[in-house]
């Protein structure tokens, strides 16, 4: 195995462990208040022996967020089956807005962390590349990492799509970006590995407090 | 004032006696609202906030003898709220319950001087055992040494 790939799998890895381990703290804490709900309601039949009988609508209002928490541990073994069948082909046509926004669906918990927001203009047609899917979302959550990172003051970040369709490209924005960050976004090894894999180039505007992904023109 | 601490006190069955304030600390709102209403049921003093910062705030004003804290939390993590309750109130004893509990996690919060590190989903007799051990802790503590 050449060394770079050994970084470029070495990284889909991290990415792939960040994701997981994210999605199932979210399931973990669905559980949590599945646990405590069943247990209050054990603790209130309980009480129901010795005090007044216990309400029908404090029994529903249980059940209620029990389903609340179905519903929501479903939502996430949902993105991260999905997640998990990028690696299905090595490249598949793959539309950029979609992309995008299944990252940051997938990632969200993370970006509300960081407490940011992240915008998304669509673009006027869909933009579509031939790719490899797993690793366009790991550069995506990179780009959206990086930008989250760079965002200051506001922590707005908004992801538009460039207009000329021979050359896809994705733009991320900040109001307002941490004095010098700019010249430092990107240029590790494993950035540059995963990018040359891609096929994509980084271009900063630093007028705009902003990057974008670039494909090359197509013919 | 509000009183921000809260007992129902409607049942000795499953009480362990306790007339403890603990603040319960999460961004996981239909969790913390829960699990203080069954300690509320304990005869346990709660009171919720939903953040980091709202913590902090609150015990300069009212503070408990124990903090239960979740470590993932938007904008000040757990971490940073047992870091900081440590250097200006290290009587309060601060017990981590978290969903993401790796070993790392655990050895950085009790070097730090967590009285506990315990895991979501919790069995609610294991955390009032740890309460319990807290309020001796802290008894211990404040008796007058002859």
């Amino acid at each position: 195995m050449t060394k770079d790939k050994h970084e470029l799998i070495t990284g889909g890895m991290q990415f792939f462990g960040q994701m997981s381990a994210s999605a199932t703290h979210e399931i973990k804490n669905t559980l949590a208040i599945i646990n405590e709900s069943a247990g209050l309601l054990e603790d209130l039949s309980m009480m129901a022996e010795t005090n007044p009988p216990l309400s029908p609508a404090r029994v529903n209002d249980i059940s209620q967020r029990v389903k609340r928490q179905v519903v929501r541990a479903d939502l996430v073994v949902r993105k991260l089956n999905r997640f998990s069948h990028s690696v299905d082909r090595q490249t598949q046509i793959t539309d950029l807005e979609k992309t995008v926004c299944f990252v940051l669906d997938l990632a969200s918990r993370l970006i509300e962390m960081q407490g940011v927001v992240v915008k998304v203009i669509p673009p006027l047609s869909h933009i579509r590349v031939d790719t490899n899917l797993f690793y366009l979302e790991n550069m995506i959550w990179k780009a959206i990492e990086t930008a989250c990172l760079a965002a200051k003051e506001k922590k707005q970040v908004k992801i538009s799509f460039g207009t000329d369709a021979d050359t896809p490209s994705i733009w991320f924005s900040m109001e307002t970006v941490k004095d010098n960050l700019m010249d430092d976004l990107f240029g590790s090894k494993e950035d540059d590995v995963l990018l040359a894999y891609l096929n994509i180039s980084i271009k900063k505007n630093k007028e705009n407090n902003g990057f974008c992904l670039l494909w090359p023109k197509r013919f | 004032m509000k009183q921000a601490y809260q007992t129902l006190n409607v049942s000795k069955k499953n009480s362990i006696e306790l007339s403890l304030k603990i603040l319960l600390v999460d961004d996981e709102k239909e969790f913390v609202l829960t699990l203080s209403e069954r300690l509320q049921i304990r005869d346990m003093w709660t009171a919720v906030v939903f953040d980091g910062k709202s913590a902090l705030d609150l015990i300069h004003t009212d503070a408990p003898e124990v903090m239960i804290i979740d470590l993932k939390m938007p904008v000040i993590d757990g971490i940073d709220v047992l870091k900081q309750v440590k250097q200006t109130k290290p009587e309060i004893e601060v017990i981590v319950l978290t969903g993401h509990g790796s070993e790392q996690d655990k050895k950085k919060c009790m070097g730090l001087g967590a009285f506990a590190y315990m895991q979501k989903p919790v069995d609610i007799d294991l955390l009032s055992k740890s309460l319990k051990k807290a309020l001796e802790k802290i008894k211990a503590n404040k008796s007058p040494v002859i």
